[in-house]
């Protein structure tokens, strides 16, 4: 089935006389990516800054693509836990690269889908003729996360910097409290809620009914299906070393069902008195660990590409975001994508046998498994939905084939382009192998009820 | 009919609670005595006094500050709008200033909080000049003693409506008053067949509603509650009852810690809800067992099922499986 071109139909509608007339839309393509191993929060990348990290994320791709001295049409990324001081991060990094100084940055952020949003930014704007090329990417550390002072002893020292007197100033300073020197680390419960992401998946978990064993398999899955693709050399030009580190050290080849089945829960414990029935199924296995990395995709137009003498891996066809009320347990908080998606397709005229990959976004294995539930469900595609029904179920053989964030590991900003390079990457592989076009879906949840979807087509 | 007995100014509750302690004490030493007075009717019976006390007008407009760190600790969006929980804390000192009358018959320590019902029909807003006043009525029975409602209102000048633009009613307890003479004392009245209110050493209930019975919702919120919370709370509103301030002070009364204030937990609850509450709403809660602090609340603030654009909430312990409150905030 071919899908419609929304562009050529934008395209055809001629602007009024007199009016400048807006050139057409055009494609933007995905010319490849580059990111660095993913770490375990502490280990290998503890003082590594995401500076540094995106730096190397973005100078690997310039030396994997020749871009040295290239003046890019931006470069576009963000950190989900950023200093203060990194206002202009990724204007930063491009000076710290060896592009032009003269490429244009700017920061963004979506919580976990920063890096697809920053993807959808760049090629929008290369779709509407406003750049030829461009990089979105992003970067996170835990482990070198800011630390900010309390709220008590901050609101102290900015009355005392305000204190025109020196009485003033130490009036101010006075207020301060022994329990006000306590550092503040970032947390990523919602703000709004109190809940960490994992107890609002337990939640979600609890109320799909999804079993530990499903859990399991799909954190085994990943685990397996990222080992494969490591040693099949498929993140051979995709990866570069950082640290001494040259694979994901997340990565556990060897586990099993049984290692995983050993785990104790970690998060939904608290509803075991409650009156859903829930035992607690979320481990540490099943659940995405605090991971640090960053990642980049480069993003052009096809005469970009041409001019430059690069290929093409795939053609970024349309996205969709969508956010959810999951603040008074509407819809779970990490539902978004199953919202965005359905608007997506609709759009583009497809269904979800049209694809040949799914990369869905593993921030736990149950949000895959409760995504995938929610397509399925009749009722609550009609009801939450608004659809005739079901929108379908998903071949689970087509669902994250190379492993996703269980395995890799889940840097929050960095995971959408390592998840754009690896889609890019398939369907080119995949329409190389048959001939016929290739397909790709792509879903990341984020927090604040937040989701990016996107399409991707081999070129 | 009450006489109308207007204040200069709202009292400040320090010196209340000095007073309460002190004919809290004399009614203790009243109650000692061999006869128990009971309700209505005869000499030795209960009767609350006969007067509204009235402040004439608060001026709101130098409380920016004050309303500001209210709205922060309650999690409640920062505007000049007053939320019903800041008007309660506002109207508080003055009818506590009513139970510590001489006249006044039940101690003002050791009553419990039952129960708040409390309407804002209209917004009232930073710079608005405030008449209050606060009364004592209702004393009925409660299976445990004897219960009374101190309603507190506040008026808007310039605003003749006849509704006060907000009214708040404060169920207390008195236990060991014996209301077993009284009509209607079943213990239907406020009974709900949860252990009532900050009842220190009975966390088995009280036999008439295991607490097994009663099995939690899936949460939408967690409250993580640091041990100066009741200080906090007792900073903002005046009302710094040992039982909330430390633990050692606590234990005096009887709780093994600190304990937060129930409005404290029905007003965080009524910022959960947030602006879907509209501008004019009903906020009720009904309070079971405490929250001792340090502590965990674990919150459900949904839709409510049979009152449409309202919520209702209930907060509970998640490892005992008790509830500490629960309530309803309903649009106007």
């Amino acid at each position: 089935m071919a899908t419609r071109s929304t562009a050529a139909a934008t395209a055809s509608r001629k602007a009024p006389k007199g009016t400048t007339a807006a050139p057409g839309l055009r494609d933007a393509v995905v010319v490849g990516g580059n990111r660095i191993p993913f770490s375990r929060a502490g280990k290998r990348y503890a003082d590594a800054s995401n500076q540094e990290m995106f730096t190397a994320a973005l100078e690997g791709l310039v030396a994997r693509f020749g871009l040295q001295g290239e003046r890019l049409g931006e470069v576009v990324g963000g950190a989900v836990l950023k200093h203060s001081r990194d206002f202009n991060l990724v204007r930063e990094c491009v000076l710290g690269s060896s592009l032009s100084p003269q490429t244009p940055a700017y920061d963004l952020q979506q919580a976990c889908a920063t890096g697809l949003e920053a993807a959808i930014a760049v090629a929008n704007k290369i779709r509407l003729g406003q750049v030829e090329s461009g990089v979105a990417g992003g970067t996170d550390t835990v482990s070198d996360a800011p630390i900010a002072v309390s709220e008590g002893l901050r609101r102290a020292l900015l009355a005392a910097s305000h204190a025109k007197t020196l009485q003033q100033r130490l009036k101010a300073l006075a207020r301060i409290r022994p329990g006000d020197l306590k550092p503040l680390t970032p947390a990523t419960d919602e703000p709004r809620t109190g809940l960490s992401m994992g107890e609002h998946q337990a939640v979600t978990t609890a109320r799909w009914g999804i079993t530990r064993e499903a859990q399991d398999e799909v954190a085994l899955a990943s685990h397996q299906n990222l080992a494969r693709a490591w040693e099949s050399g498929f993140f051979d030009d995709l990866v570069t070393p950082f640290r001494g580190l040259t694979r994901d050290d997340n990565l556990r080849p060897d586990t099993s069902a049984e290692k995983l089945a050993a785990l104790k829960p970690v998060f939904g414990k608290s509803l075991a008195t409650s009156g859903t029935p829930a035992e607690p199924t979320m481990t540490a296995g099943n659940s995405t660990p605090l991971t640090d990395g960053a990642s980049a995709v480069l993003l052009a137009s096809r005469d970009w590409a041409a001019e430059h003498d690069l290929p093409v891996l795939a053609r970024f066809v349309d996205a969709e975001t969508a956010a959810v009320d999951f603040v008074h347990g509407h819809e779970g908080l990490l539902m978004a994508p199953v919202h965005a998606v359905p608007r997506l397709l609709a759009r583009n005229g497809l269904t979800l046998e049209d694809f040949d990959f799914f990369e869905i976004h593993e921030a736990f294995a149950a949000t895959v498994l409760t995504t995938l539930a929610a397509w399925e469900d009749d009722e609550y595609c009609r009801t939450e939905l608004g659809l005739p029904g079901a929108l379908g179920k998903v071949d689970r053989s087509r669902v994250n084939v190379n492993g996703s964030s269980l395995a890799a590991g889940h840097p929050f900003a960095a995971t959408g382009g390592r998840i754009l390079a690896t889609a890019a990457k398939l369907v080119a592989q995949r329409a190389a192998e048959t001939g016929r076009p290739a397909r790709a879906l792509v879903s990341v949840c984020a927090a604040g009820g937040l989701g990016a979807t996107a399409i991707l087509e081999s070129a | 009919m009450l006489a109308v007995e207007t204040l200069p100014s709202v009292p400040r509750l320090t010196g209340l609670y000095a007073r309460g302690a002190a004919s809290s004490g004399r009614i203790a030493a009243g109650r000692a005595l061999p006869s128990l007075p009971v309700i209505g009717g005869g000499e030795d019976s209960l009767t609350l006094p006969p007067v509204a006390y009235r402040v004439a007008e608060v001026d709101t407009a130098d409380m920016a500050s004050h309303l500001r760190d209210y709205q922060r600790l309650l999690h409640e969006p920062v505007s000049d709008h007053l939320p019903s929980g800041y008007l309660h804390v506002l109207a508080f000192p003055l009818a506590t200033a009513v139970m510590v009358r001489a006249d006044f018959p039940l101690p003002l320590l050791g009553m419990v909080h039952l129960a708040n019902d409390a309407a804002l029909a209209r917004p009232v807003r930073l710079g608005d000049r405030l008449e209050v006043r606060a009364w004592a009525e209702d004393l009925r029975a409660h299976r445990r003693g004897v219960q009374v409602d101190l309603v507190a209102e506040v008026r808007v000048q310039g605003d003749d409506d006849a509704v006060p633009a907000w009214r708040g009613v404060s169920t207390y307890l008195a236990r060991g008053f014996d209301p077993s003479e009284v009509e209607g004392a079943d213990g239907a009245d406020g009974g709900d067949g949860q252990a009532p209110g900050d009842v220190p050493g009975d966390a088995g209930g009280d036999g008439t509603a295991p607490s097994d019975a009663w099995a939690p919702p899936l949460p939408t919120g967690r409250w993580v509650l640091p041990a100066g919370t009741g200080r906090a709370y007792g900073a903002l509103s005046g009302d710094r009852n040992p039982i909330h301030m430390s633990a050692l002070s606590a234990k005096a009364f009887g709780f093994p810690r600190a304990i937060a204030h129930g409005m404290y937990t029905a007003a965080r609850a009524l910022a959960d809800v947030g602006m879907a509450r509209g501008d004019a709403y009903r906020w009720t809660v009904r309070f079971a067992k405490p929250v001792l602090l340090p502590g965990t609340v674990d919150v459900a603030v949904t839709p409510a099922e049979d009152a449409p654009g309202g919520f209702t909430y209930v907060g509970w312990n998640a490892l005992r499986r008790q509830k500490h409150f629960e309530g309803t905030v309903t649009p106007l």
